[in-house]
């Protein structure tokens, strides 16, 4: 667990994820590309309680690790079209940051790679990788060997991703869900 | 730089707390509750320091008008992250934390062979550390160093190396050049080589007999992933030295270009080499890819018969994971020309340079079970090499027999103990050596 404790403490000594490490997209790049209709975003960040915690690791099967997480609304006039959820895991020796946006109905609308640092996997940007999380939602398709297949040579990027990606999406059920 | 101070303590605080948030409800409200305490101390004690600290102030400012400073709460552990990011996403630590990745990776084989149980081994067969330090954003330095064998000194069988040693530097367009000591992209093994990686408790012959894996070379290269999934490499690196070539020892049988490489050990350079790879993976699960890597191997060594003989090595591989699968297959192939003379001269001895190798193996595994952190992985491969499959054409009298084509099944099953630990059995079947076949037991992991 050592590169993980260490990533850790730069993370947690302040380091904002995307101090290091190549940026592919910044934040508002993702909302424009995840929601192009929108007509702007709002701040809609989380505090999960301890019950919903609760739900979300029964729904994702994973610690819901986090009680705070940083969310946008789209919105197009008054109609919501659905949110972006950010979050960083691990890969295998590097932080990946990543947006998810999610649909109203919870469902997972896109996924784009904010920045990825490892030497190897940088095939978890393609299109061809991330458009398997389309449509899908916690309940079923959202884990490697079920639904999402991995990328050679990045078994444990994919694998975190992915596991990230379940995660926000039992949050979306639980918590954004409309 | 007192905040500093405050910001590791509250880092050190998170550290304490397990990274996993699975906790029972109760024991994370509590752990809440403490933390939300601490931090609001903490919150309290910056507050009285910020006067004094103007020029961190100033620094700290700037920090917060960068683009994009995404609240440090998710890869942060758990429970605490939320109340604490707001510390720290006002600490001066930002460009100080260390951003330094300390990694390993390991191997204990037990081997008993099938019809020799005297020679039954267990051998600490990889210890390795790797430390990965990141300059800046778009540059970092990879090195591992390993030991093979556990013990190394004049008089032990081990050995201690460099195994990568390179900087690597990131464009805006994407592309990546690196220099230094590094794997050369060939096959599936090589630059994946960590013992959780693959299956059966050895390598498999082909990226080892064949591909000399674990394989690497100093110099630069070059490298590029495409949005359609495809990655490109190319570089110009050491090569191979011909003149290492011991026809009395049988290392050249078990492999050919084990036994003449370089490894950045003071490596004659007067031949370089060239490599290029590509690799498809526009598919998800699905991995296309060839490797060629080609150069002189003479290195004008001094009286040296073999001045013009080039090594031309390449390979075609394929890996498909679809669902609980995984199906894989290489296909490696080696010439080495101009050999003639050279072999004239090792006339008599047992082991003269081929002028061709080649090797492929088909391998597929399935995941038949997995229960929470375990998983366990069943795999069968079938593999045909042959390190001597030609000579150059030697004088009659003196022409020495070719290789056999050797065949070894290897079935057996990876039990993975979550990410980083494998326990692994397999039994391995040799065609036409059958004084080899054996039971391997092996203990792996890799952080």
């Amino acid at each position: 667990m050592k590169p993980i404790n260490m990533t850790v403490l730069a993370l947690a000594a302040g380091a904002a994820s995307n101090a290091f490490g190549t940026q592919y997209l910044t934040v508002e790049q993702a909302q424009q590309a995840m929601f192009p209709d929108a007509s702007g975003f709002k701040d809609a960040s989380l505090q999960l309680s301890a019950e919903q915690m609760k739900q979300v690791e029964k729904l994702s099967g994973l610690p819901a690790r986090s009680v705070a997480w940083r969310v946008f609304a789209a919105y197009k006039g008054d109609t919501q079209l659905g949110y972006m959820v950010l979050d960083d895991v691990v890969g295998k020796f590097e932080l990946i940051s990543y947006a998810v946006a999610v649909n109203p109905d919870a469902s997972i609308k896109q996924i784009e790679i904010l920045t990825y640092r490892e030497s190897h996997g940088f095939e978890i940007k393609s299109p061809a990788w991330r458009k398997q999380f389309v449509g899908k939602t916690a309940a079923a398709g959202l884990a490697i060997g079920d639904g999402i297949a991995s990328i050679s040579g990045a078994t444990l990027s994919c694998t975190h991703v992915t596991d990230g990606v379940r995660r926000i999406a039992a949050i979306a059920q639980v918590a954004l869900k409309k | 730089m007192k905040k500093n101070i405050l910001a590791q303590a509250v880092a050190l605080a998170l550290m304490a707390s397990p990274l996993a948030a699975s906790a029972s409800e109760a024991e994370l409200l509590k752990r809440l509750d403490k933390l939300a305490a601490e931090v609001e101390q903490l919150k309290a004690e910056l507050a009285a320091t910020k006067k004094k600290a103007d020029t961190v102030e100033k620094r700290q400012d700037a920090l917060a008008a960068a683009p994009v400073a995404p609240v440090a709460v998710a890869a942060a552990p758990a429970v605490a992250a939320a109340p604490v990011s707001t510390v720290a996403a006002t600490s001066p630590a930002t460009m100080l934390g260390p951003n330094t990745v300390l990694s390993s990776y390991g191997e204990v084989n037990y081997t008993r062979p099938r019809h020799d149980s005297s020679k039954a081994q267990t051998d600490v067969a990889r210890a390795v550390i790797g430390i990965t330090h990141r300059f800046d954003e778009k540059t970092k330095m990879v090195a591992e160093f390993e030991w093979e064998h556990a013990v190394t000194s004049a008089s032990d069988k081990g050995e201690t190396e460099v195994e990568q040693l390179y900087v690597e530097r990131e464009f805006n367009n994407g592309l990546r050049a690196k220099g230094g000591l590094f794997l050369i992209p060939a096959g599936l093994l090589n630059t994946n080589h960590e013992p959780t990686a693959y299956y059966g408790v050895y390598r498999n012959f082909v990226e080892t007999a064949i591909i000399p894996s674990t394989w690497r070379e100093a110099g630069l290269g070059l490298s590029q992933t495409l949005d359609n999934g495809l990655t490109w490499d190319a570089g110009v690196t050491t090569g191979f030295d011909l003149s290492k070539w011991d026809a009395a020892s049988t290392e050249g049988r078990d492999s050919p270009l084990g036994s003449i490489h370089q490894e950045g050990q003071m490596a004659k350079s007067h031949d370089l080499s060239v490599f290029g790879a590509l690799n498809w993976r526009g598919v998800p699960g699905l991995l296309l890819g060839g490797s060629v890597f080609t150069g002189k191997v003479g290195q004008k060594t001094p009286d040296f018969p073999a001045q013009d003989a080039r090594l031309t090595l390449w390979d075609l591989h394929a890996r498909y994971t679809p669902g609980k699968w995984d199906l894989s297959a290489v296909y490696a192939r080696g010439t080495i020309s101009n050999t003639e003379a050279l072999n004239q001269t090792f006339a008599g001895q047992p082991t003269p340079v081929p002028s061709s190798f080649y090797g492929w193996y088909t391998q597929a595994a399935y995941q038949l079970w997995k229960n929470s952190d375990y998983t366990l992985t069943p795999f069968v491969r079938y593999e045909r090499f042959n390190t001597a499959n030609g000579y150059a054409a030697m004088p009659a009298g003196l022409a020495v027999a070719t290789g056999p084509n050797e065949g070894v099944w290897t079935t057996g099953l990876n039990f993975n103990v979550g990410e980083g630990v494998v326990l692994k059995a397999d039994y391995q079947k040799f065609k036409v050596d059958t004084a080899r076949d054996r039971f391997n037991l092996g203990l792996g992991y890799a952080f």
